[in-house]
């Protein structure tokens, strides 16, 4: 069976930062029109300012939002989110978060009406956002809110073929070690598998890191692995899961990186961000893990230090285009059978 | 000239022996360093590997024995050890193979200590060895109190503040005093062992973006930025507290000569997924130079001829480097 293009709506991020250039560059990388239908939203200066920015060009063919979900190639829908005069390159401003949300929302807005099959956006400034009414402790939180989605939700970090969940997140370290619990390290444990199916990985290798230091060295720093993560694994494992560790985080990404694991659950921030960030700092990319739809952007942040300067590399912003795109194609294929 | 390094036995049913006579046929003279174990057995490991040994009765016969064979000063083995297996009668020729590498520092016979992995467990069943490692045995030897680990690849430097503790013990174990003395310790340790004059230090936050202006955690601002302050204020170039995920990429790394991380993981996460197979440890804060490699005894795979001898290579040559940079450092 031939799999169904996908069609995807792309949104621009914080147009302060590099976000429009980045999604210029994105369009003109070879095969990246030929693999989804686009439709860019946002405001025509925006991607002027985009295409300005990389020295490219960027077709803008407008249609209306009744014919998102016909639209085939590369398409427009044109917002009228900010005026001109009120981007400031390189500055974090009320009006860019404003912007940012405002595009959000409509690609939201269509994912969930069907219209299109996943939504990548550019980089946010969180300053910003929370400036211009995010309300949530991230876009995470916000989109889940915005969806009316209770169910478990987190952000996932992917590095080329290896995806990271977190049982804790943003919380101090102090914190972590009673946050650990057999739940939460199965939520953790279901969220990598479910993302990886998505993905298309149809039997992933799951390896779940330790807490403490070699593993806690059995029981001499620390119990969590002998109390908690042993019997959460192998109770996973009975159920027919490709599941293994608890391993110590110093060598768990080695595995990954020889190919052994398809995704590594941690237990805290660093524990993943630190390696993943030292592997590919240029590649790593973000996916709502959890989410109804598909949803992805490049790892890192709106580069201020370099925005409006023409060099922004577009490496994450292509992977989390190729990410999304087998997504989507997951996704409107379940749709179709459903 | 600078002395030869001492290299202890370790447990001899691990890997260590056999990666010696390795380390050996890979550096011979270029880099003088003699093995403190049982001259009989080692005679009969090397002829089953193809490799030579030369029995020298002091350091100074190193250099000269080290063009034929490895160079080993003998202090014998309670009982033949079988590879892989626990020998707790051979506890105490493991610590008198440490003692003696310690005591030729002493005199002035050994430029530096380069250790094999040891098997705590035996040394504690065979020996009532009461040492939770190597490091504290040595850090008695040496008369100090407390010394600091630092673990090296061509790519990074790292000292861990806390060590081996569980992940819920780290905050409360993190102190002003203790971050101060471990910065202080790395500081000296870079400009008198490893040649750096002006080091530049990048320091860890404890917390996820290093506590992001307390929304995570306040011990960047409570305690590690006026730490860090005070020692600034004191003269040294220390960056930080960095938010640890974006410290060690290859352009981040490229602005210290070491990275002060708050735990264990935090330092050994970048480090062994940088590289894993060339990892040398180093102890700092003892009177003498010290080394090893950044492995275990390795039991289920001694005896196979498969071990990798590059962690040990690499922290022999590490301890020659350190014994040089020191030399000179200590002549001016």
């Amino acid at each position: 069976m031939t799999k169904l293009k996908p069609r995807i709506a792309i949104i621009p991020g914080d147009p302060s930062g590099i976000g429009p250039e980045l999604i210029a560059k994105l369009l003109n990388e070879e095969g990246v029109c030929e693999a989804a239908d686009i439709v860019l939203i946002g405001d025509a200066h925006i991607w002027e300012q985009g295409a300005s920015q990389a020295d490219l060009n960027v077709d803008l063919s407008q249609i209306e939002e009744a014919d998102v979900g016909k639209s085939s190639g590369l398409s427009w829908l044109s917002m009228d989110t900010i005026d001109p005069i009120d981007v400031k390159i390189s500055e974090v401003t009320v009006a860019g978060g404003t912007s940012s949300l405002r595009c959000l929302d409509k690609a939201l807005d269509l994912a969930m009406a069907g219209d299109v099959d996943g939504v990548l956006f550019g980089p946010f400034n969180k300053a910003a956002l929370t400036s211009a009414g995010l309300n949530a402790e991230d876009e995470h939180r916000y989109m889940a809110r915005y969806l009316n989605f209770e169910g478990y939700h987190s952000e996932i970090n992917v590095l080329d073929d290896l995806m990271t969940t977190r049982v804790t997140s943003h919380i101090g370290l102090r914190d972590v070690a009673e946050k650990i619990t057999g739940e939460g390290v199965e939520r953790a444990i279901g969220l990598a598998e479910e993302t990886l199916k998505r993905a298309g990985k149809m039997r992933p290798h799951i390896a779940v890191a330790a807490l403490n230091p070699h593993a806690g060295d059995n029981g001499k720093f620390g119990r969590e692995e002998i109390d908690i993560l042993q019997p959460v694994i192998e109770s996973v494992r009975a159920k027919q899961k490709n599941v293994s560790g608890p391993w110590p985080s110093d060598t768990v990404f080695l595995k990954a990186q020889r190919g052994e694991v398809d995704a590594v659950v941690t237990m805290y921030h660093d524990q993943g961000q630190i390696a993943i960030k030292l592997m590919g700092f240029d590649r790593g990319v973000t996916v709502a893990g959890g989410l109804p739809i598909p949803v992805a952007t490049p790892a890192h942040g709106t580069a201020f230090d370099i925005a409006g300067l023409n060099k922004a590399n577009v490496g994450a912003t292509l992977q989390a285009f190729n990410l999304l795109v087998r997504m989507a194609q997951n996704h409107r294929a379940e749709r179709a059978a459903n | 000239m600078t002395a030869p390094i001492a290299l202890t036995s370790g447990d001899p049913s691990g890997v260590g022996l056999e990666i010696a006579l390795r380390a050996w046929d890979e550096l011979r003279e270029k880099l003088p360093f003699f093995l403190i174990a049982d001259y009989d057995y080692m005679r009969e490991l090397a002829q089953q590997s193809g490799h030579a040994v030369v029995q020298i009765t002091t350091p100074d016969e190193t250099r000269a024995a080290a063009k034929t064979g490895l160079p080993v000063l003998h202090c014998p083995f309670v009982e033949r050890p079988n590879i892989g297996v626990e020998h707790p009668q051979n506890a105490i020729s493991t610590i008198a193979s440490i003692d003696q590498a310690v005591e030729f520092t002493k005199s002035g016979q050994a430029s530096a200590v380069c250790t094999l992995p040891i098997n705590k467990k035996v040394l504690h069943d065979g020996a009532g060895f009461a040492y939770p490692g190597h490091t504290e045995y040595l850090a008695h030897l040496g008369g100090v109190d407390r010394s600091f680990m630092m673990l090296l690849a061509p790519e990074l430097r790292v000292v861990p503040v806390t060590i081996h503790i569980a992940l819920a013990d780290v905050q409360s174990a993190l102190t002003p005093e203790l971050l101060i003395a471990t910065i202080t310790a790395t500081h000296g340790a870079l400009q008198r062992d490893f040649g750096v004059k002006n080091p530049r230090l990048a320091v860890a936050g404890l917390n996820p973006h290093a506590g992001e202006g307390g929304a995570m955690g306040h011990d960047e601002i409570e305690m590690i930025r006026p730490t860090l302050d005070q020692l600034r204020s004191a003269g040294l170039d220390i960056t930080g507290p960095l938010p640890a995920d974006t410290m060690f990429h290859p352009a981040a790394r490229e602005k210290y000569d070491t990275a002060i991380c708050m735990y264990h993981d935090q330092a050994l996460i970048p480090l062994k997924t940088l590289n894993f197979s060339e990892g040398v440890n180093t102890t700092l804060g003892l009177p003498f130079i010290r080394t090893s490699p950044d492995h275990g005894t390795a039991f289920d795979i001694a005896g196979r001829g498969i071990a990798d001898a590059r962690s040990l290579i690499a922290a022999l040559k590490c301890a020659g480097q350190m014994a040089k940079n020191r030399a000179r450092y200590d002549a001016k």
